[in-house]
């Protein structure tokens, strides 16, 4: 037996992300499906990309599922198929990843952006309907974190103002509403397949799905140049005539072939995160300082939650980021400024207090560590870290 | 049969792939874009060219959009673009709300024509976008003399010609920036979508860094100063990248070689029936090999029966396709480029191609040529 002293208090190491575990589990299928693509010798919009979006398609019940580069491409795409035009005005949340706005500048439309509901964090359909002038064209709900938007509220907007309803469904994988996958509610939806998301690839990949043939057909063009005819696992397909100002906007197959090992364990993954969530959510129970839990908000039709994110909102949010930090744990804040005080969009010209709702969530919003690879003692540690905090500070 | 785009051109590197796809999936810092390899692979090329800045992004597709971006290229604007070539130098300029113009190329190089371009020059235009093409590179002092001159930008579309030198300045470096495109088949092609924007100029350096991920400058994160993009770089393709970096140069000459090597044999051929592209090294890139040929689709067809695969860059140009017509000048035409796609035919010019292989494709042209003159006599 060594004599030496073992520090008492080791702290824990808690990663914000990791999926060390998962990929090393899934490395014997990771990797005969690379060896595949080397020995097939299409690195893009190959056959790799055509077995996950079968794959997709059938977990998500997307009639149409097309892999693309990245989730914020997929949104461009999406919004110019399902006919957005130049100048027309999309309704958004005001809190979002920026790209549910940007998305909307680079498709050649302009953002309008409403307040979200301070329970589910997304667009407040009544917020929403005052929002409306004579050139909305479209609406674009985002669903962050771990719920759905109100689709019963916004799909009635959409009929009542003649909206076009599409959703930034990036963040919501496995989320579903009266049975139907999020994204397809409407004239379409996204996936990012960014790393962290639930199913998340080794790189920049997306999607986008939609039961609408049309959509799916320009998209489909879109993302190859604007060409039609065969370009999937076709490297001659480059000579087509291009019939619209394309992109490129491809997926590649090795991100494809991580993405289709990982949706084997899509289910037991997103059960963990369930259970994960009960865990932060028994461990954080009736600190002073944690004053919102994600709740589920009661809605019309029965709905599938997927914990993407767990996020909480609490006193001194920024003093507790650098405790968690000092003490090993790590934290992302989502999103610490709101889309209409950006300043990209400053030629908007909103001011603090248009949309009080979302500024109070980029106030006090914080997501503790939330991902497959993550066990319940980590979880026990980061709640043990966080009571620390909120008890040795008199101030709460 | 020969393939044009061969599906074998990293199966050397089979190993080697999956070892560094284990490594970055399993590295502790799971951090999978835009890490420590990405800055690596940027500072490398860099120093090889000797630009100022060179910014990885997602697609040699995206690098243009962003540099018209930054060039302030937006509604309203007029952008000359050639006539012949491939659809992103149109669609880039269009999707910016900008007026693509369209200007015709020489015809034997069938890089555009500088003297067209000036001639369409307007109050109007913002930029001129040249794009070198197979294995020729615009002319690119005189149109940085023009752009100069009329105080407007220049953007070189060099997405095919990275490893190209004219009066010994790289190719991207003569405009305000250019790009090369990482696709599988070129010249430093890798094993996904990828590119980079080279420049030396510092400050569209900048613009284009917060440009490829959001807006964001760096520093602080979820702070977005500008509209941008999502066009990043994967880490699984830098750490490929920097693998292959260091033959890139051996890959180059042999493509130079196999070039020179048909030139040399098409040369006797030079009736007027089959045109090779000038001989020489400078202001040259090998990335494709193209013919020209009074009787393209029957030499493709000869070509094919003797197991050589080819490949028509392009069979139709730009204003005439679909989604550019409406750009098209009213009245205009492009009679080089119309003669261009009717003619034009790309023979494999990879590395890997035997000397073998080469010389069976060679053989193959000039039987056509040779079966072509007996007819006539």
């Amino acid at each position: 037996m060594s004599g030496s002293a073992v520090p008492a208090a080791l702290p824990p190491t808690v990663p914000f992300f990791s999926q060390t575990a998962t990929f090393r589990a899934l490395w014997p299928q990771v990797a005969g499906a690379l060896a595949a693509i080397v020995d097939h010798g299409k690195y893009s919009h190959g056959p790799a990309v055509a077995t996950f979006e079968e794959a997709l398609a059938g977990w998500t019940g997307a009639r149409y599922a097309l892999g693309v580069s990245s989730g914020t491409d997929a949104l461009v795409l999406l919004l110019r198929a399902a006919g957005l035009q130049p100048g027309d005005e999309v309704l958004v949340p005001a809190f979002s990843f920026v790209a549910t706005a940007t998305s909307i500048v680079l498709a050649g439309g302009r953002p309008r952006f409403c307040d979200i509901d301070p329970m589910t964090y997304a667009l407040d359909p009544a917020g929403a309907a005052r929002a409306v002038t004579s050139g909305t064209r479209m609406v674009m709900p985002a669903h962050l974190f771990c719920q759905m938007a109100d689709m019963a509220g916004i799909a009635e907007l959409a009929r009542r103002y003649n909206l076009i309803l599409v959703e930034d469904s990036a963040e919501a994988i496995g989320m579903r509403w009266g049975g139907v996958h999020a994204g397809l509610l409407g004239a379409g939806g996204v996936l990012s397949f960014f790393p962290t998301k639930t199913l998340g690839a080794i790189g920049d990949a997306g999607a986008v799905i939609t039961n609408d043939r049309r959509v799916a057909e320009t998209v489909e063009a879109l993302r190859h140049h604007g060409r039609v005819g065969r370009t999937l696992d076709y490297f001659p397909g480059i000579a087509n005539a291009s019939v619209l100002c394309g992109m490129n906007a491809k997926m590649d197959d090795i991100q494809a072939a991580v993405l289709t090992a990982k949706l084997t364990r899509l289910p037991d993954d997103i059960a963990h995160r369930a259970r994960l969530a009960q865990a932060y959510t028994d461990g954080l129970a009736g600190v002073s300082g944690v004053l919102r839990l994600p709740t589920l908000a009661a809605r019309p039709v029965a709905t599938e939650a997927v914990y993407y994110v767990y996020l909480v909102e609490v006193a001194d949010r920024d003093g507790l980021v650098q405790h968690l930090a000092r003490a090993g744990v790590g934290t992302e804040v989502y999103y610490p400024v709101p889309l209409h005080l950006q300043p990209c969009f400053a030629d908007l010209g909103h001011r603090p207090g248009d949309f009080p709702n979302a500024e109070a969530a980029c106030a006090r919003a914080v997501a503790l560590p939330m991902y497959a690879d993550l066990t319940f003692d980590e979880v026990d540690a980061v709640c043990t870290a966080i009571r620390r905090f909120y008890r040795t500070d008199g101030r709460r | 049969m020969i393939p044009f785009f061969p599906p074998d051109l990293f199966a050397d590197e089979r190993q080697a792939l999956l070892d560094l796809a284990y490594e970055i999936g399993t590295d502790a810092t799971q951090r999978f874009i835009l890490g420590e390899r990405t800055a690596r692979l940027e500072m490398a090329l860099r120093d090889l060219l000797g630009a100022t800045d060179v910014i990885a992004c997602g697609s040699g597709t995206m690098a243009l959009t962003m540099i018209l971006h930054a060039v302030g290229v937006g509604p309203g604007d007029e952008v000359v673009v050639p006539a012949f070539g491939c659809a992103p130098l149109a669609a880039t300029v269009a999707n910016l709300g900008a007026t693509p113009v369209f200007a015709d190329v020489d015809r034997d190089t069938m890089v555009v024509d500088p003297d067209a371009v000036q001639s369409l020059i307007t109050e109007r235009t913002r930029a001129l976008l040249p794009a070198h093409m197979f294995s020729v590179l615009a002319d690119m002092p005189r149109l940085r003399y023009i752009a100069t001159r009329y105080g407007i930008g220049l953007v070189e579309d060099s997405a095919v010609a990275q490893g190209g030198l004219l009066q010994g300045r790289p190719a991207g470096l003569w405009g305000d920036a250019g790009l090369y495109s990482f696709v599988q088949v070129k010249t430093f092609g890798t094993v996904g979508e990828g590119g980079v924007v080279v420049t030396s100029d510092a400050q569209l350096g900048r613009t284009i860094r917060m440009l490829r991920n959001h807006g964001q400058d760096g520093v602080t994160r979820f702070l977005h100063h500008r509209v941008g993009y999502n066009s990043r770089f994967d880490e699984l393709l830098a750490g490929f990248q920097l693998r292959r970096l260091p033959t890139l140069g051996d890959r180059l000459a042999r493509r130079a070689a196999i070039g020179a090597y048909y030139t040399d044999r098409f040369a006797t051929l030079r009736d007027g029936e089959i045109q090779t592209p000038p001989a020489g090294t400078e202001g040259r890139c090998f990335y494709v090999y193209n013919l020209l040929a009074q009787r393209r689709d029957e030499l493709r067809a000869h070509l094919r029966d003797r197991g050589v695969d080819t490949h028509l860059y392009y069979p139709m140009p730009l204003p005439r396709q679909p989604a550019f017509a409406r750009y098209a000048q009213i009245g205009a035409d492009w009679p080089n480029a119309e003669s261009a796609s009717r003619r034009s035919l790309a023979l494999p010019v990879y590395p890997h191609l035997t000397d073998a292989e080469v010389e069976h494709i060679a053989d193959a042209v000039c039987a056509f040529a040779r079966v072509r003159q007996g007819a006539t006599r």
